[in-house]
């Protein structure tokens, strides 16, 4: 299916995160229904439902705002009768009036992909165009967090490790290990061990008593 | 890990909430819904102070609020929160009073803390989130200090951090560290001294140079073949130090000396010689002759005059020369004849004195007489009767006597009175008397002793006329001679003298004969003494003079010439000794400069070790400091900022500007992180979200926020509790929003608690968070309350139902 670009970057990016082709037209609760595309989630998602307007180039009266929410309406509708929990997305791609977003909203979650900067071969052109694309579709996409700060042995935790990977090769063993030991009881206890290293290369008769 | 999940809440009398409530929450979403008042947040406030005995939001309102917590119809209450870890269930408990809650049993504190910071989003709260955290700061107890040590758990990097700071600054490592100043002053102290000690060595070098210069210079003047270094000071000692040239000039003093004797003897010759040339042998024949006619003149005379002395003198020895004898001779004759003057002119005396002595005795004895006739007239006893008369006086008061008792009228006309008085009188004079003649008397008789012995001291000495007579004879022959003898006086005189000059002329003449003898000795002496000591032998026509001269020249010489060798032998000794002691002193000082180099360089090598520790501290620190700002930054950009983001875009895709915290790039001790917005499209930095962002969208923000804190924390609690969220939130937001919860919820694994007023919403998300997948769960929990009755809560669960509705046109 030779499509808009736009609508084939999108459906790329939704195949990437689990999301399913549903061959279209489609039929629910015996009525059809075409869209240049249609997408279901899967697992956590199983319940999404994606359908993608070309307003540019689209068939299936994609280009017509008012047949495009009459469609979605008869859809919702439809669902509603089977008693059907499924959620629709309406990806619109391409240019959009307002009030037809707005209008579309009180039936179905509405994102609107607009501008994003393909490339001659129809790819994303680089990793805003991505970053761009993937904003504008972010809450179909799975949130990912950044790894946890792993915790390390003898509950130094992971910034205690970093700081010592990062002293470098030469770095008194003695010293930072006394230094880390007592960084747990605080930085007087820091300062004292490290005060005492320091005083025990001295001659003793160098040292005088602290007053 | 089995997942801890609310399983249940049970409310009696809490808050707006009347009578008892049972509501189950074990699914993995709760839905709430409730009209304004029906009591949602009361539900979720149980649930907070069920596990954590307090109600932050109310706290914030009023610090006494545990006595709203019980419903105002009912005197007690409780509240119940039951959880599940797999089969483990948990009870959270708190009673309530009019007083207030009590709590039974709650969360741990730090779970308690993670439930009111990152679990529970109060709605009051979620207005003031974004203030709250642009307001932080960097106190410790700040939210985001806060955040951001439950985030990276940094308080070990900040101890080890603020611990090293002392060693950034050399002032303060000096009062941490006991032995830095101390090594520091030891060896500022060090090299002072050694500067010091560099520069006497040097001098001392110096010194021991010119020592060696001086002494070679004097070995060379005195010709001794050495070399002169300072390991062969002994050597040069020893040549120096040589005895021959002392010996040298011992003998040539011992010369000077012989030849100075020997001249001594040549002078007193010749001037003895010349002096008496005068007297010769014809000159002595002549004194002789003289003396012999005087002798043939007046020999018989002085002859006849010692005669007549030795025979007047008999005890007296006179010297035979004649002047001599008339010398002595008169003065033994005057001596003799003052002698008989003196006695002829005593008995003289004393003849005359014993008659008028004896006048005298007469006189006084007839003066003791008369006084002895007067005393033995008046009566001895007149004193003490004219006493004892005078005190009787006071007891005669008339003319009766008080002794005899008669009237004195009888005896005489004169009052008795008076006639007392004037005995009294009388007998006071006469003892007045007594005394005046006692010691008149007593004189006298001492003027008749001292005159009879005088007249017996007289007597003894028997001056009588006879002796007296011949003491004038002999004073007279006395007289004769010594007259006789001032006559010829004159003639003695010249006799004496013509005597001595005879005798004088005799010996003159022999001593010059000895003379001439020794002076002929000399001579060969001293010629002896030139050849002696090498010098050419005296020449004929050679004065004595010219030739000791010339030998005295010659030794002078020679002595000034040793006398110089001398002085530069002992100045040489002198450097010797100098130069030893500079040797030593050098030594001494090489070796204190050594030891003092070794411990300046043992402390110059503790402060370097101290100091390599010291670099290492700050290399720690640093590292610390570049770990922990890029841990922060890192924590913040990619994992903060980036969820933030992510979440905030969900929700409204559409606008521009993004909220994010900004880390200024200094400072990482002092956290101080800025709330900004930065354009999603180029990235830059925009105002803060107040600025830029709308009402609805700032609450998109907050909320984000929060669900982007409690994302990126390490997992306390896998529950998220929020009250009425999206009350100012726009539609599109809501189906964005309901998206997020779905995500968090079947994607992440929050068990979601949520509670909306708004009815079009609470279907929309009961749909939106319908189970999606076996397993999955959604519990709907429809709160109603009437005036007069209690409040209810009525649940229903919905399970996961396969899809049917949706069929591929074939």
């Amino acid at each position: 299916m030779s499509g808009s670009p736009v609508v084939g970057a999108v459906q790329e990016r939704l195949r990437d995160v689990g999301y399913r082709d549903l061959s279209t037209p489609f039929k629910v609760a015996g009525v059809e229904f075409a869209f240049t595309g249609a997408m279901r989630g899967c697992a956590g998602r199983a319940l999404d439902l994606v359908l993608l307007i070309d307003t540019t180039t689209g068939d299936f009266g994609d280009r017509d705002g008012g047949r495009v929410r009459q469609k979605v309406e008869a859809l919702s509708r439809a669902l509603d009768v089977t008693g059907s929990r499924y959620v629709v997305t309406v990806i619109l791609a391409g240019a959009v009036l307002a009030e037809g977003i707005d209008a579309l909203s009180d039936t179905c979650r509405v994102l609107h992909v607009e501008n994003v900067k393909l490339n001659d071969d129809g790819k994303l052109a680089d990793e805003n165009a991505k970053l761009q694309l993937d904003d504008r579709i972010r809450v179909l996409l799975p949130l990912t967090l950044p790894e946890p700060l792993a915790q390390t042995e003898g509950g130094a935790g992971p910034a205690m490790d970093q700081f010592v990977r990062a002293l470098p090769a030469d770095k008194n063993d003695a010293l930072v290990d006394a230094v880390i030991d007592a960084s747990s009881a605080g930085a007087q206890a820091v300062t004292d061990v490290v005060a005492l290293i320091i005083n025990d290369v001295f001659p003793p008769e160098l040292r005088r008593e602290q007053s | 890990m089995t997942e801890l999940i609310l399983k249940s809440l049970n409310i009696n009398n809490f808050r707006s909430i009347r009578g008892q409530m049972h509501a189950p929450l074990d699914a993995k979403v709760v839905l709430v819904h409730g009209e304004n008042g029906a009591g949602k947040t009361s539900l979720l406030s149980a649930v907070e102070l069920a596990l954590t005995g307090k109600v932050q939001s109310l706290e914030h309102a009023d610090r006494n609020y545990g006595k709203q917590l019980l419903h105002r119809s009912a005197s007690q209450g409780d509240v119940l929160v039951r959880t599940m870890a797999g089969t483990l269930e948990q009870r959270f408990e708190v009673t309530l009073t009019a007083a207030g809650a009590k709590s039974v049993t709650a969360l741990d504190k730090q779970r308690a803390t993670f439930f009111r910071e990152r679990v529970f989003l109060p709605q009051s709260l979620l207005s003031q989130l974004l203030q709250i955290y642009q307001d932080s700061g960097n106190d410790v107890t700040s939210p985001l200090a806060l955040f951001v040590a439950e985030l990276l758990g940094l308080d070990r990097l900040d101890a080890i951090e603020a611990g090293l700071k002392p060693l950034a600054d050399v002032r303060n490592v000096r009062k941490i560290v006991d032995g830095w100043l101390g090594a520091e002053n030891e060896k500022s102290r060090l090299d002072l001294l050694l500067t010091d000690q560099r520069k006497r060595r040097d001098e001392l070098i110096g010194q021991i140079r010119s020592e060696i210069n001086e002494i070679e210079k004097l070995c060379t003047l005195l010709n001794l073949p050495v070399e002169v270094r300072e390991e062969t000071l002994d050597e040069v000692a020893a040549v120096l130090s040589d005895d021959t040239d002392s010996k040298d000039f011992d003998l040539l003093t011992d010369h000077r000396r012989r030849l100075s004797s020997i001249r001594r003897e040549i002078d007193a010759a010749q001037i003895a010689i010349n002096s008496e040339a005068a007297i010769t042998p014809e000159s002595a024949d002549e004194a002789r002759k003289a003396y012999g006619r005087w002798e043939t003149e007046y020999g018989d005379i002085v002859s006849a005059l010692r005669r007549r002395a030795e025979a007047l003198l008999p005890d007296v020895s006179l010297p035979s020369d004649p002047e001599k004898f008339s010398d002595a001779a008169l003065a033994r004759l005057r001596m003799e004849k003052n002698q008989l003057s003196e006695r002829t002119s005593q008995v003289r005396a004393d003849i005359a004195r014993r008659a008028s002595a004896k006048d005298e005795l007469d006189v006084a004895l007839r003066r003791r007489k008369t006084i002895d006739d007067e005393a033995s007239r008046l009566a001895s006893n007149a004193g003490s009767l004219g006493s004892a008369l005078s005190e009787l006086t006071s007891f005669i008061t008339d003319e009766t006597c008080p002794v005899c008792d008669r009237n004195f009228t009888e005896v005489s006309k004169v009052p008795l009175n008076e006639h007392v008085h004037s005995k009294v009188q009388k007998l006071s004079a006469s003892a007045e008397r007594l005394l005046v003649i006692g010691r008149t008397r007593s004189e006298v008789q001492v003027a008749i002793e001292r005159l009879n012995r005088e007249i017996e001291m007289i007597n003894a000495r028997s001056p009588e006329e006879e002796t007296l007579a011949q003491l004038d004879r002999r004073l007279a022959s006395v007289e004769d001679l010594i007259n006789e003898l001032m006559v010829i006086a004159e003639a003695l005189r010249e006799g004496g003298r013509l005597r001595a000059a005879d005798i004088a002329a005799r010996r003159a003449v022999s001593d010059i004969q000895a003379r001439h003898v020794s002076l002929a000795s000399a001579s060969d002496t001293l010629n002896d003494f030139a050849l002696s000591i090498g010098a050419p032998a005296l020449g004929e026509g050679d004065s004595f003079e010219i030739a000791s001269a010339r030998l005295d020249a010659l030794l002078a010489v020679q002595a000034a010439h040793l006398e110089e060798r001398l002085s530069m032998r002992r100045k040489g000794g002198d450097h010797i000794a100098t130069l030893r002691s500079n040797v030593a002193r050098r030594n001494e000082a090489d070796q204190r400069i050594s030891a003092d180099f070794a411990s300046a360089q043992r402390v110059e090598q503790a402060l370097e070790r101290a100091q390599t520790l010291r670099n290492q501290g700050n290399m720690i620190r640093g590292t610390v400091d570049k770990v922990r700002s890029a841990i922060i930054r890192k924590e913040f950009n990619d994992r903060l900022n980036r969820v933030w983001r992510d979440l905030f875009v969900r929700l409204a895709p559409g606008e521009p500007f993004v909220p994010a915290f900004r880390i200024p790039e200094s400072s990482t001790q002092k956290l101080q992180p800025k709330l900004i917005t930065e354009n999603r499209k180029d990235g830059n930095a925009g105002g803060t979200p107040g600025a830029m962002l709308s009402a609805g969208n700032l609450n998109t923000a907050a909320l984000t926020l929060f669900i982007a804190l409690h994302l990126s924390v390490p997992e306390e609690l896998p529950w998220l509790i929020l009250d009425d969220p999206v009350q100012s939130m726009d539609d599109i937001h809501i189906a964005q929003f309901a998206a997020l919860l779905r995500t968090l919820s079947k994607e992440h694994k929050r068990q979601v608690v949520i509670a909306v007023h708004d009815r079009q919403l609470f279907e929309y998300l009961r749909l939106e968070l319908s189970p999606a997948f076996p397993d999955d769960s959604l519990l709907t929990l429809e709160l109603s309350r009437g005036p007069h009755r209690d409040s209810v809560c009525v649940s229903k669960r919905f399970s996961f139902k396969q899809e049917t509705a949706l069929f591929s046109v074939a």
